[in-house]
């Protein structure tokens, strides 16, 4: 399934809540992602798999009927196929189109916070388990970065993560920079420490392309040629 | 003032009084409120003011129920009386009718009331209702109240918006934008940005692509939001036809963001490039591909449009594939499974695979050997080759028994096979392997549910979500945080339980050897896990309702904060939110039920004309078995399936008996009601309906909802469908057996049938099934 990254919209919201509940012990409810797409349209983001374009058919064979079900009927069918209401899952937003990662990013709201300039935060990230080691999450925090600097000039983004979280810890750290600024005792539900970590956030450097290290683009030369 | 229609006058006792109780409610202090107009009600009972108050308080002092009563009598008593109006509105809106207290505040602001933030609370309720026209003069009328707001005349242009009053909402806009605009301060910039970029969102909506752009240039250093910008900016291009300048804001975007394949196919779209050779094509996202190398579209789109007959198909799907399985990544077989819809793209893949298996695996880390058979495992799963699937699945396994995302395949293999139970077994042993992991922990959880485990599976689930004090275990939680994806797993799972029971206890009535006390048994069980059913599929209906619920603060908060474009999305994604699919999956299984339900109501009601007082006599019987149930493990059973806390019926008894008292078909309707407007191509909207009222002797409805059916089915096509014909017969069949039918509605439909499938008429039943039969 082709994967792509988009900016989260309202109509992810809930398939952005299922992905939650399904990967992280630490939930919310729907009205918290619909605050954060309200408040902050521009910094989450989602990966998704499409699968509505059309594939090249090249030959006079007969593509095959085939039933992808949950529910353990894979069939090969002669029969017309009959149309069917889109899946019941609740990772699917539309038909082949399913959240397998998400980034849900905010800026500090809190005026009781001591730290009046402008920082972003990220209040949750994850990708499905089945799809990871493709740097879905990388991506994500990139794209969020990007547009909480951008958008509201964010100087700098915090964030908490699980002492035992190694993964994450990798990512943040060693993918991304971030630093680890304290610690945070019995930070989690069921007592766990945090880290809290800070990164220093510039737009230029930022760009999410930069990080591929690939040719750069000048906008001129002929792409057909 | 005094004297005036419909204005109260402060003159009496009771009149200060009452200020001073509406003082206390407005600050909370309900009870104390409450005492103050009880007082004053003592002294004179038919102080209408008074009594709307004691309404209110009610309401927050625990007395809902009563609440209600006092609201009407106070109406009732003075409708012009704009205090009386108002308490009215404010009661409606804390039990959330909106349609009353939309039509109460009305009244009040029309009854002269000086209070005018009536206006804004009354344009959330038009808001929430969708009365868009009446929107708009509260919007209006609030704003020339408070025009010093910028978030007023954001709210005008939002419900001008709504109207499709698209140049008097951008003018409205603009016309704020013009006053504010020496006074900005930074705090103002977002919401500066947002507002511009929502009046030329509105300005591109009108149709007026060419203002649109330019408006967008002129804006440009008032945009903050350079995603939009630069979307907004290549979309007109685009639409204007100048493509060249197009392509190059998507080459923009591209850097901005690599890995979005909306951005590859618009690329495409304005280089004109779908049209040019593959030749051409492939090496446009060779080219991409230099610029991002780490991103997946400009390596996985040429292997959509490249033909598998094509000679590069081979190479660029081998240079697609490969990397990926020498790193183990997890989703290879997932990634391209799309692109087996093309049988030869699928022979190609499948060769690339079992050659690179056979030739290069033994030089690599044994890991690769590991995903190449985790791969294979699914391509043959695919193939719905069982067999094979399970060989490369063990053989994985044996090879690492510890990798978590061999277990999950290979307890889908069985699953296939319908070998639930061993499929939760097998999902489970993956999970125990990593404990930390809420992933692993989910599909085990789901897989029990699967296998009917109930108990397993929430057990299982529990380990991750919060455990109140003296729960044992996270069922309430589950409830509490909208898992919706659990509460519909054990619903139809409970479903699948009560219909096991109901087949063994028919087979049982059926043998020769009746117990009375397995009978019993089965009986009891049914109406056990039917009860539960229905209430973990009420369950999500609430929820829904609370999703639907939950846009109301967003109707003030938005417009303060600026986020117009996104809140009109809101109010759309709000206004098709019964069709997400869960829902919809939550209503087929809860109208499977209440058919079931109605069905054995029409039963016993014949068996209650054959012979009355024997099944009196039965009923009561039965009712005391209840009784007697309540003992200990009882209590324990209640302990794990509560809802919430102090769950005033956990096993949904009191469900179950409401709807059997109630219409149940007419209940069922309301349920199926939103889908008529929202779910228009949904199949279930429709074979719901047709059932529906065919029961209710709607006959032309009936007909309307087999011809809605066919549309979806055949995709409007001419294909003649058995799913149709069984159903006209259906209809025709019941329309001749029905006595009480008017006549000319039955000529109606007759003709209707006859006109919209002219078979039925010139065949009899039997050749039209024949022909109706794809």
């Amino acid at each position: 399934m082709g994967i792509t990254i988009r900016q989260a919209t309202i109509n992810d919201i809930q398939a952005m809540q299922n992905a939650n509940l399904q990967n992280l012990p630490e939930n919310y409810l729907l009205k918290y992602y619909m605050y954060h797409i309200l408040s902050w349209p521009q910094a989450s983001f989602v990966a998704t798999t499409y699968d509505t374009i059309d594939i090249e058919d090249d030959e006079e064979h007969e593509v095959d009927n085939y039933v992808d079900s949950e529910n353990g009927d894979n069939k090969f069918e002669d029969k017309v196929q009959e149309v069917e209401d889109p899946k019941g899952d609740p990772a699917y937003i539309a038909k082949g189109e399913k959240i397998i990662g998400y980034v849900l990013g905010k800026m500090e709201d809190d005026p009781e916070a001591a730290d009046k300039t402008p920082h972003g935060h990220i209040t949750s990230l994850s990708v499905m388990r089945t799809y990871r080691r493709m740097g879905l999450a990388e991506k994500l925090m990139r794209q969020s970065l990007y547009a909480m600097t951008e958008s509201f000039k964010a100087e700098y983004v915090s964030l908490n993560v699980r002492k035992s979280n190694r993964a994450a810890i990798h990512l943040y750290r060693d993918s991304l920079n971030f630093e680890v600024t304290s610690i945070e005792k019995s930070y989690y539900q069921d007592g766990e420490d945090a880290y809290a970590m800070k990164l220093m956030l510039d737009l230029d450097a930022l760009l999410p392309s930069k990080a591929q290290k690939g040719e750069v683009d000048d906008f001129t030369c002929d792409l057909l040629a | 003032m005094a004297g005036k229609k419909g204005t109260p006058i402060f003159s009496s006792r009771e009149d200060a009084n009452f200020r001073e109780a509406l003082k206390l409610f407005d600050s909370k202090q309900y009870k104390k409120a409450l005492k103050l107009v009880e007082a004053n009600l003592k002294k004179n009972s038919s102080h209408s003011e008074s009594i709307a108050l004691k309404g209110c308080c009610y309401y927050h002092t625990g007395n809902q129920d009563e609440a209600e009563a006092y609201i009407l009598k106070a109406v009732q008593k003075s409708p012009e009386n704009y205090l009386v109006d108002h308490l009215a509105g404010i009661y409606y809106r804390s039990v959330e009718n909106y349609e009353e207290a939309a039509k109460w505040l009305k009244q009040s602001n029309d009854n002269g009331s000086p209070n005018k933030p009536i206006l804004r609370d009354l344009s959330f309720m038009q808001t929430q209702i969708r009365d868009y026209k009446n929107l708009k003069d509260s919007r209006q009328q609030y704003l020339e109240n408070q025009p010093g707001f910028r978030a007023n005349w954001t709210g005008v242009a939002v419900a001008l918006h709504l109207n499709k009053e698209y140049s008097n909402a951008v003018s409205t806009l603009v016309k704020i934008e013009g006053i504010i605009k020496d006074y900005l301060t930074e705090a103002d910039r977002y919401e500066q940005s947002e507002c511009v970029l929502y009046k030329n969102s509105i300005i591109a909506e009108s149709g007026d692509i060419s203002k649109a752009l330019e408006t967008l240039e002129s804006d440009k250093d008032e945009i903050r939001d350079g995603l939009s910008f630069l979307e907004y900016k290549a979309k007109y291009l685009l639409m204007l036809g100048k493509n060249q300048e197009a392509s190059v804001e998507y080459r923009k975007l591209l850097q901005r963001n690599p890995d979005n394949v909306g951005y590859y196919n618009l690329l495409e779209v304005s280089l004109g490039s779908i049209s040019k050779p593959i030749d051409t094509r492939i090496k446009l996202y060779n080219r991409l591909s230099k610029f991002y190398p780490k991103s997946d579209p400009p390596k996985f789109l040429p292997l959509t449009f490249v033909p598998g007959s094509h000679e590069s198909f081979k190479d660029l799907a081998k240079a697609y594939i490969l990397p990926q399985l020498r790193r183990g990544v997890p989703a290879t077989f997932v990634n391209v499974k799309p692109l087996y819809k093309n049988h030869k793209k699928l022979k190609a893949i499948e060769s690339i695979v079992l050659e690179f298996f056979e030739n290069d695996i033994k030089q690599l880390d044994p890991t690769v050997f590991v995903w190449t058979k985790y791969f294979l495992a699914q391509h043959y799963l695919y193939l719905n080759d069982l067999k094979s699937a399970s060989t490369h699945i063990d053989d994985a396994i044996n090879h690492s028994p510890t990798l978590v995302e061999l277990y999950i395949i290979k307890a889908k293999i069985l699953k296939h096979q319908k070998e639930y139970i061993k499929a939760s077994e097998i999902m489970n042993e993956g999970r125990e392997l990593d404990l930390q992991d809420r992933f692993i922990n989910t599909k085990a959880t789901k897989y029990y549910f699967r296998a009917n485990k109930v108990d397993e599976a929430i057990e299982c689930i529990s380990l991750f979500t919060k455990i109140e004090d003296g729960s044992v275990n996270g069922n309430k939680d589950l409830h509490l945080m909208q898992a919706n994806w659990a509460l519909v797993e054990t619903a139809e799972a409970y479903t699948r339980l009560y219909h096991e029971y109901q087949s063994k206890l028919s087979e049982l009535k059926e043998s020769e050897e009746s117990n009375e006390e397995v009978e019993k048994e089965l009986g009891e069980n049914i109406e056990l896990y039917r009860g539960l059913a229905l209430k973990r599929y009420n369950w999500i209906i609430k929820i829904f309702k609370t999703y639907y619920n939950d846009q109301y603060d967003f109707h003030s908060y938005c417009m303060r904060r600026g986020t117009p474009r996104d809140y009109i999305e809101t109010l759309k994604w709000e206004d098709k939110i019964h069709t997400t699919p869960i829902y919809i999956r939550v209503l087929k299984g809860l109208s499977n039920i209440y058919f079931e339900l109605y069905n054995e109501q029409l039963l016993a009601k014949a068996e209650e004309e054959d012979d009355s007082s024997a099944t009196k006599k039965q009923k009561n019987k039965k009712q005391k078995k209840v009784k007697a149930q309540a003992n200990k493990k009882r209590s324990e059973l209640i302990a794990k399936v509560e809802a919430e806390k102090d769950d005033t019926d956990p096993l949904g008894q009191k469900v179950v008996s409401d709807l059997l008292d109630s219409d149940i078909i007419e209940s069922l309707f309301v349920l199926i009601k939103p889908l008529i407007d929202e779910g228009k191509d949904l199949r279930l909207t429709w074979e719901v309906l047709f059932k529906i009222y065919l029961i209710q002797g709607k006959y032309v409805l009936a007909l309307q909802a087999i011809k809605n059916l066919n549309r979806i089915l055949s995709r409007n096509e001419p294909i003649k469908l058995a799913s149709i014909g069984t159903r006209v017969i259906e209809l025709s069949d019941t329309l001749a057996k029905d006595n009480n039918v008017n006549v000319a509605i039955a000529k109606v439909v007759e003709k209707g049938i006859n006109s919209a499938f002219p078979e039925f008429e010139q065949l009899s039943k039997s050749e039209f099934l024949q022909i109706y039969s794809k």
